[in-house]
């Protein structure tokens, strides 16, 4: 099967903007400076992106600074790039032709 | 069948990703990796409730975090037509494994018996320097 | 020895129609296609069955390949296809599960 080897090679996100999703809910955006093959994160310039105090679920446009941070990797649920994204207006899988 | 190979078999096709939170993320899996964690390029992320969206590049997903995957129907042939081929060659592992002394058998066996993959090329790979005539033969 | 069983349990379910209760509390129902150690299951041609109290259950065809992943599931059960032809579920009425509490 798939060798013991970690689907996404950080590398090439160093020194670029991460947006980084956590298990609880958080979400950060920072540079990323390091990590290691546990997935623990170094982000610089960090910012948290607050949540709606009613609905945990929603991120509001709202953030705090957190500086350097260390993000455990066992918490890191998700990464990506902060280039390239964006939040869409409209529901994409309406349009025909929409991916999947 | 497993549903790591299938997963793995799946790469460079659309897949649907659930998490446990609910977010759904729509893309073509790049890669995944034993642990499930995937890689997906051309990503739409959907909210728990369905009505925020968001286009990403591509993403790194940690396989503990998913709830379940939808893969397109085509992937199972995929992964059965590789199976074939490969179950095609190992008779002659297992044959060359019982046939050979008793720990060349039980490697060939226990190899055989994964999931196949790396672990089933390095049986064949072994089994092959040995008996590389009967092979010939086999294939002939 | 425990391991055993449980393998054989699964072995024997491969290309049957089998019901799945997730931690989530739904009830998804498929054919059998693969599993794993884990308990990561490939479920073909799946459906999920949502039950109301106040309706019948609705069918809702959720198609094609998924694999679902061990940590989310609850229960797998062996599902009888002729017993289940017999079943009129628009009148089976039952208040839906609730999550898993952890």
């Amino acid at each position: 099967m798939s060798r013991k080897e970690n689907a996404l090679d950080l590398a090439k996100f160093i020194d670029k903007g991460v947006r980084v999703k956590l298990s609880g809910g958080r979400e950060v955006e920072g540079t990323l400076k390091g990590y290691d093959q546990l997935l623990n994160l170094v982000l610089d310039e960090t910012t948290e992106f607050l949540r709606d105090k009613d609905d945990p679920l929603r991120i509001t446009d709202e953030t705090r600074s957190l500086g350097l941070v260390v993000c455990r990797g066992t918490a890191v649920m998700m990464v990506s790039p902060t280039a390239g994204t964006e939040e869409l207006a409209t529901n994409p899988f309406l349009e025909p032709g929409a991916a999947e | 069948m497993l549903p790591l190979l299938l997963l793995k078999t799946a790469q460079k096709h659309p897949v649907l990703v659930e998490l446990k939170n609910g977010e759904t993320y729509n893309g073509h899996m790049v890669q995944c990796d034993s642990w499930m964690n995937v890689h997906l390029r051309e990503v739409i992320c959907t909210s728990k409730d369905g009505d925020r969206f968001w286009r990403i590049p591509e993403t790194y997903i940690r396989g503990n975090t998913i709830k379940y995957l939808r893969v397109p129907d085509e992937v199972i042939d995929k992964v059965k037509e590789e199976t074939y081929k490969r179950d095609e060659k190992r008779p002659n592992v297992f044959n060359r494994g019982r046939g050979m002394r008793g720990r060349g058998g039980g490697r060939g066996e226990g190899r055989g018996q994964m999931d196949g993959g790396g672990r089933g090329e390095g049986g064949r790979g072994s089994g092959g320097r040995g008996n590389r005539g009967r092979g010939q033969h086999q294939q002939l | 020895m425990a391991a055993d069983l449980q393998e054989a349990g699964l072995a024997s379910l491969v290309d049957t129609t089998i019901s799945v209760i997730t931690n989530d509390g739904r009830n998804i129902v498929g054919i059998l296609r693969g599993y794993d150690q884990a308990t990561n299951l490939i479920l073909d041609e799946c459906h999920e069955r949502v039950y109301s109290s106040k309706s019948g259950v609705d069918q809702v065809v959720l198609g094609g390949l998924h694999v679902v992943r061990g940590d989310n599931i609850a229960v797998v059960g062996e599902l009888d296809d002729d017993l289940d032809q017999q079943l009129n579920l628009s009148q089976i009425r039952a208040a839906p599960l609730k999550a898993v509490q952890h």
